[in-house]
């Protein structure tokens, strides 16, 4: 774990990755706000909606990872299933070293980003080449992604045309269709001779047994349809019940994801090619991995962060995110989801360092469009990390050490505001901003970390006195 | 609607905010409404509650209840304190055995521009022409959705024109602990709140929330922006309605 202050105070000072994110997060707003506004008739219908699919899908979650099981299989795709992240991984090493494949291609996956795919394949010799322009950039810079949806969205064109001439050994350029051209030809030779193309999974569908993937660029249909092997990697949280359900939620992502009404590309997979079919994967398999969702599904607190979507919308309205960056997280995933599941999928002594980034706004709850209460969940997890959880309480909680310092603080403000006599005489001392120096005893210099950026009030007079001398008004 | 409340002053109010305490009760008997000040009142436990120590924030919340006894209702002149108040308590207490008791006293907390717009207050504008810009306090815009009735009663003073910043809805930075636990994104935060208003050309900010205003203020200042004013509603609205100068 990297030191947490140092992490965001170099994050901040990055005023070049400030004003990238700055003007992508203004624009993903606006154009998600206009969209909603020119398109859809009934927003909030749909939000509830998807909420209401996805968890029934989450409520009867045994039942629907067993039924999609069963009818992929009759569909000819192979189900695996892993644990932890390493199961996963396993997997797919074993997969590549019993058909002697040495690389694989990538679409754009998270869940291959939480289980460390790339980084495990490349110990074991193996490659892992990505084909998403985002995570292209990220790799060749060697980088993780800064954002779920847009990975490389801290990075403007001219440091893009940088990367490329130093890595790919092109011309220096910064005209998008330029960039994108130059990506196109790289991996066009990546593509001629594929063995096998990896996936993630945005919705899995328990009653057909088939899996939905969308897309922008076209290269995570080459990485699913042009290799002999397609593998795919699914979170269970990602099943829903019938293709009602995921055309609901689908018809939420890509709004909410980048303002745009439909992606490029809607993938629907139903299984390997078949007998007389002239394209396609010859086999075709679903790694459904659980690493802690099913902790998550038993706790009453958070079980509704396995609605997301991975839109990312969270992220895109989080007025922290865009000061500090994905990378400030230390974690695959960032942001105020990023807040809430992180700890959770890895461990709240990695991760819980993160509950500062939110200054509970609630932004995130407003704008997700599955309705998943972001901020009161980062509430709780800080109740969690202080030590006060009731049950199940998330992976880690308690191994974690408390301040003292901050317990006793507390307990000492919670003492004044509990007792009016030791209130009105706290406060009798107010004229010295004493209250906040109080109220957060435990956290002396508090006043200092305030007043480094900003001037302190001048405070005059006895309010109680004053208020007693008012007329209608009694001071009882 | 009842005109004899509770007034309740908030933490920062009492502590920070003495003449925005004063203006609100004044404006309460402009419209002809009788105060009740429970001396004994201290805070609503936000501090506790969003810095994860709700077992602390119980025992402020059963405090308040226990003053508040009774039927009026409690007028605050804050949407972040009136949201912890009536919306926050309920979750906090959802499986409490004093769930009942809090509710009753959740359910009587309003956001003084709402309880004026309820009774059908009309100020009367006495003031110079100004122009002014409008910051919406996270919690009072998403929790206890006050800043209709807080906007509501900015733009009915007729010598007021109001300019709405390009960032409306972003917060402010202060978030309570969030802006002493992390001060350098907090204050990248107030800056760019700063830095919209400054390019609304309005000559003063007005919010109605303390913690928002004292970060805004606190930073035009130090930025230097000695031309912006930052004024609390309420004493914005009690300068407006008497003619005074702020």
């Amino acid at each position: 774990m990297k030191n947490h202050s140092e992490l965001i105070n170099t994050k901040l000072a990055d005023t070049q990755m400030r004003a990238n994110l700055d003007s992508a997060m203004h624009a993903l707003q606006d154009r998600r706000l206009a969209l909603i506004n020119s398109k859809f008739k009934q927003w909030e219908g749909l939000r509830q909606r998807a909420k209401n699919a996805k968890d029934n899908a989450l409520f009867t979650l045994k039942d629907r990872v067993l039924e999609f099981e069963k009818n992929a299989t009759k569909n000819g795709m192979k189900v695996h299933y892993a644990s932890i992240c390493e199961d996963a991984c396993e997997i797919v090493y074993n997969l590549m070293i019993e058909k002697k494949i040495s690389k694989v291609l990538k679409g754009k996956s998270m869940a291959s980003e939480e289980i460390g795919l790339n980084h495990y394949l490349e110990k074991k010799g193996l490659i892992a080449t990505e084909t998403d322009l985002g995570e292209l950039i990220l790799q060749l810079g060697n980088e993780t992604p800064v954002h779920i949806v847009v990975p490389a969205i801290h990075k403007n064109r001219y440091e893009i045309g940088e990367l490329f001439a130093e890595k790919l050994g092109v011309e220096k350029e910064s005209e998008p269709e330029k960039l994108n051209a130059i990506a196109r030809v790289h991996l066009r030779n990546e593509f001629e001779n594929l063995q096998m193309g990896l996936s993630g999974v945005n919705f899995a569908i328990s009653s057909k047994g088939a899996i939905w993937l969308i897309e922008n660029e076209g290269n995570g249909r080459m990485c699913t349809t042009s290799p002999d092997i397609h593998v795919a990697i699914c979170g269970i949280e990602k099943i829903v019940e019938s293709f009602n359900d995921a055309a609901t939620t689908d018809t939420l992502l890509t709004p909410s994801a980048t303002g745009q009404f439909i992606p490029a590309y809607n993938n629907i997979i139903t299984g390997p090619r078949k007998e007389g079919e002239l394209d396609g994967p010859k086999e075709v398999h679903i790694i459904l991995f659980n690493n802690h969702r099913t902790n998550i599904l038993s706790n009453k607190d958070y079980y509704e962060a396995l609605r997301c979507i991975r839109c990312g919308a969270c992220m895109n309205f989080c007025p922290v995110y865009d000061k500090i960056g994905g990378h400030s997280y230390d974690a695959v995933y960032p942001g105020p989801i990023g807040e809430v599941i992180s700890p959770q999928l890895f461990g709240m002594k990695e991760h819980s360092d993160i509950l500062s980034l939110c200054s509970l706004c609630g932004r995130c709850s407003e704008v997700c469009p599955v309705k998943i209460p972001l901020d009161s969940m980062i509430r709780k997890l800080r109740r969690d990390k202080i030590g006060e959880y009731e049950e199940n309480a998330p992976l880690g909680a308690s191994e974690l050490e408390h301040s003292s310092l901050e317990k006793g603080g507390f307990s000492a403000f919670t003492k004044m505001a509990t007792s009016a006599t030791l209130w009105r005489t706290g406060l009798a001392n107010a004229s010295k901003f004493n209250w906040f120096v109080q109220s957060f005893g435990g956290h002396i210099p508090v006043l200092s970390r305030w007043a480094k950026y900003k001037d302190l009030p001048k405070l005059e007079g006895n309010l109680y006195k004053e208020i007693s001398k008012l007329d209608g008004v009694s001071y009882e | 609607m009842q005109k004899k409340v509770y007034f309740y002053a908030t933490c920062l109010g009492t502590a920070a905010m003495q003449k925005m305490v004063l203006n609100s009760i004044k404006l309460l008997r402009a419209a002809d409404v009788e105060v009740v000040f429970k001396k004994d009142q201290t805070c609503c436990g936000q501090p506790s509650y969003n810095t994860g120590y709700f077992n602390d924030t119980k025992k402020i919340a059963l405090y308040n209840a226990e003053v508040f006894q009774g039927d009026l209702p409690i007028v605050i002149p804050s949407g972040s304190c009136g949201g912890m108040m009536s919306h926050d308590y309920l979750e906090l207490f959802k499986d409490d055995v004093n769930y009942e008791k809090i509710k009753q006293f959740s359910s009587r907390v309003i956001e003084l521009s709402q309880y004026l717009d309820a009774i059908g207050f009309k100020p009367v504008d006495k003031g110079e022409k100004i122009k002014v810009t409008w910051h919406s306090n996270c919690h009072a815009l998403r929790v206890q959705k006050s800043i209709e009735s807080n906007k509501k009663l900015l733009t009915s003073l007729s010598n007021v024109e109001v300019v709405y910043l390009e960032h409306e809805e972003e917060c402010c930075g202060f978030g309570g602990t969030f802006s002493v636990k992390e001060p350098e994104i907090s204050n990248a935060m107030a800056k760019a709140k700063v830095e919209d208003i400054i390019k609304s050309g309005a000559s003063a900010v007005i919010s109605a929330d303390g913690g928002c205003l004292l970060n805004i203020a606190g930073t035009l200042s130090k930025l230097g922006y000695k031309d912006v004013k930052a004024y609390h509603l309420y004493d914005f609205l009690s300068a407006r309605i008497n003619g005074e100068k702020l």
